[in-house]
């Protein structure tokens, strides 16, 4: 599975600058070691059949000095009306204190940059703790890498009642550039909060970009979850967020994904004690060479779990998109009750889709289902639609829109579904 | 107002003629009911007028106001003031039928440079058009016949209708299904539409709908063609004797 020239490539990608890897330095030091022994998957990986990762290996990635950040960038446009106040800024993976701006926020409540709280106590019990990738490549290249981040701590039952906003922005640079941004989220006992994760590309230049997220909801903490990934359609994004839940939390996530030239999100959600509810949504927009790949596990460890999982694709042109949804429910997880449903619309002759739902269930009172479908715009519906005055273009972009919008109507933040109506016709529009 | 010469069509790509030479007039001001046995083209004949892009006509023309629409797209016939309640309206989750009806109303108004509705006095205007068909406020914002009763369907189609105010209508049997009550409330509303001004084309199988929707001019289409054309009393010698009758008599 490995060969040496993979392996120079991942160490070329550690280059530590010295100065704060003081910070995390076991979680760095096991991600190095994990380095040291793993290889980038190829396609002969079960996991990894339909996805090449040659634009990640066929590149070299620099990781972007620190303390870069580009203070003069006008970046109002991508500013969320609801999230004026509660915003945090990565500039090319480094923290914006100038673009950022937090304020307002309910007492004990932490909204901050990860690097800001090397000794906090939270960061040092979680950081590392909660991803489950065993010894998944990217989450160690991440580990060892990331510096500046996003650390928010939600304490014992109060409430955000502003969304999050945490904006990272990819710049112009001339050489491809590697970036590790991460997510810490601690949401105490019957808190509240709202998150928008956005990955932003200013340009159509090449980066690599990998995420990693940390969620942690103690008992009865609800949390939504929007990301929308609008990267530069020559990047690459490898993202790994994962929520574990206690008793009676609930964690409602909705991926957006419109740019980047390989997206691979693998979204993970841990049932870590009885009665938690969850939902592992995501729209895929997609077109030219694009190419989209979900692999989601929901895990329910625990009896009585609620999951819901809504993914719906739209593929114009040659664009690939690759779905594998796994339930599992461990041998004395009953009364669990999950449903997954993947819907792809193919609006061209070339595109492509491969689906696989997988249920793994050991317990025997559950109930679990799924479902896949493909399909293409029904001519009689355009038809309807165009008899009635609108062009074909317009009827054509409203059932996009349409077969789009309903799982989006979940998204609490107003501002974020004009964004994606935005994002639709914009989709929909182009020649 | 509608002149159609000759009209022969064919499902794009097919060769078997499905309209072989239809001839129709209809002036402003008239009510015509099309009557004609299953496959005899009359629901095609109705398609081929609003332009759907599943036929193709081979020879003739259809006039409208003159203007040769026999090449037009669709939406263009649609902004000139042609409507087609369609037999099955077609269910498209999650667009709201106001969205809908207020996209298609502007684009009409744009195209014809009239003035546009902006949201709120669009939602005036079409709750003055609810009382037509006998809906209430709900039925404007659920998505476009999605999960709509077979009589809802229908309504839907005449509501749409209402707020269209096309000058030329084809309804596309659109009795059939109806029980007595939705079939009552779908032919008030098409009463209350009829004026002086525009005109109706009912396409339908059975002379039921007839005693609801007067019309002034019946027609018998079989084979592809319009074989008799005649009054009312038409209709009622198609009730007594059936089709068999009829086409044995033309042969």
């Amino acid at each position: 599975m490995s060969s040496v020239s993979t392996k120079e490539l991942i160490h070329s990608y550690v280059q530590l600058p010295g100065v704060l890897c003081e910070n995390f330095i076991e979680l760095r030091s096991q991600a190095k070691e994990n380095l040291d022994n793993c290889a980038f998957p190829t396609k002969k990986d079960e996991e990894w059949r339909f996805t090449d990762l040659k634009s990640i290996t066929s590149n070299k990635f620099e990781t972007v000095e620190t303390s870069v950040a580009q203070a003069d960038l006008e970046l109002d446009e991508y500013h969320l009306a609801e999230a004026m106040n509660s915003r945090l800024v990565f500039i090319d993976g480094n923290f914006s204190p100038t673009h950022s701006a937090i304020e307002g926020m309910p007492d004990g409540v932490i909204v901050g940059n990860i690097n800001d709280f090397p000794d906090h106590e939270l960061l040092r019990s979680h950081l590392g703790t909660i991803t489950n990738y065993e010894d998944d490549v990217f989450v160690s290249l991440n580990d060892v890498n990331f510096q500046d981040g996003t650390f928010i701590y939600v304490p014992k039952e109060t409430v955000i009642e502003q969304p999050i906003h945490i904006l990272n922005v990819f710049t112009n640079r001339n050489n491809p550039h590697f970036v590790t941004p991460r997510v810490l989220f601690v949401g105490e006992m019957y808190s509240k909060a709202t998150i928008i994760e956005e990955h932003i590309g200013l340009s159509d230049n090449v980066y690599l970009n990998v995420p990693v997220n940390e969620f942690r909801l103690y008992n009865g903490a609800h949390v939504h979850h929007a990301r929308i990934q609008r990267d530069s359609k020559n990047a690459s994004h490898i993202s790994r967020p994962v929520a574990m839940l206690d008793a009676y939390a609930e964690y409602h996530s909705y991926t957006i994904c419109l740019g980047s030239k390989l997206f691979r999100n693998e979204p993970r959600v841990i049932q870590n004690a009885e009665e938690v509810d969850f939902t592992v949504d995501g729209l895929v927009l997609i077109d030219g060479e694009q190419i989209a790949d979900t692999h989601s596990i929901m895990d329910h460890r625990f009896s009585h779990g609620n999951s819901h999982q809504l993914h719906k694709v739209v593929v114009n042109d040659q664009a690939h998109s690759i779905f594998n949804g796994k339930i599992f429910v461990a041998k004395d997880a009953q009364k669990i009750d999950s449903f997954q449903e993947n819907r792809n619309l193919l609006i061209s002759d070339t595109g492509k889709v491969n689906t696989k739902p997988q249920l793994e269930i050991f317990a025997d009172d559950v109930r679990c289902s799924h479902g896949a479908t493909i399909g293409q715009l029904q001519d009689e519906e355009v038809f309807y639609l165009q008899s009635r005055g609108l062009t074909e273009q317009k009827s054509r972009e409203l059932l996009v829109y349409a077969f789009a919008l309903e799982s989006v109507e979940s998204m609490a933040v107003k501002s974020v579904e004009e964004l994606l109506l935005k994002e639709v016709i914009a989709y929909t529009n182009r020649d | 107002m509608l002149e159609i010469k000759n009209l022969h069509a064919v499902v794009e790509g097919e060769e078997l003629e499905i309209l072989k030479g239809v001839n129709l007039t209809v002036d402003k001001g008239e009510i015509h009911a099309i009557m004609g046995p299953n496959g005899s083209g009359k629901s095609t004949l109705s398609k081929v007028v609003s332009g759907h892009p599943e036929y193709e006509v081979t020879e003739g023309t259809i006039l409208f106001e003159g203007e040769d629409i026999t090449e037009m797209d669709a939406d263009e016939r649609a902004h000139l003031g042609l409507f087609l309640a369609f037999q099955y309206p077609v269910e498209v989750p999650g667009i709201t039928n106001k969205t809908l009806l207020r996209e298609a109303y502007n684009t009409i108004a744009r195209a014809n440079e009239r003035e546009e509705l902006d949201p709120l006095e669009f939602e005036d205007y079409l709750i003055s058009k609810l009382e037509i068909i006998e809906m209430k406020d709900e039925f404007l914002n659920r998505s476009i016949n999605t999960g709509f009763s077979g009589g809802e369907k229908k309504k839907n189609e005449i509501f749409q209708m209402a707020v269209l105010n096309p000058r030329l209508s084809f309804l596309d049997e659109t009795d059939s299904g109806l029980d007595i009550d939705a079939l009552k409330v779908v032919s008030d509303g098409v009463n209350k539409i009829a004026s002086p001004e525009n005109a109706i084309v009912m396409i339908t199988h059975y002379q039921r709908l007839l005693n609801y929707i007067k019309p002034d001019f019946v027609h018998v289409m079989m084979n592809g063609k319009i074989v008799k054309s005649g009054n009312i009393s038409l209709a009622e010698e198609l009730e007594a004797n059936g089709y068999d009758k009829m086409q044995k008599e033309l042969a």
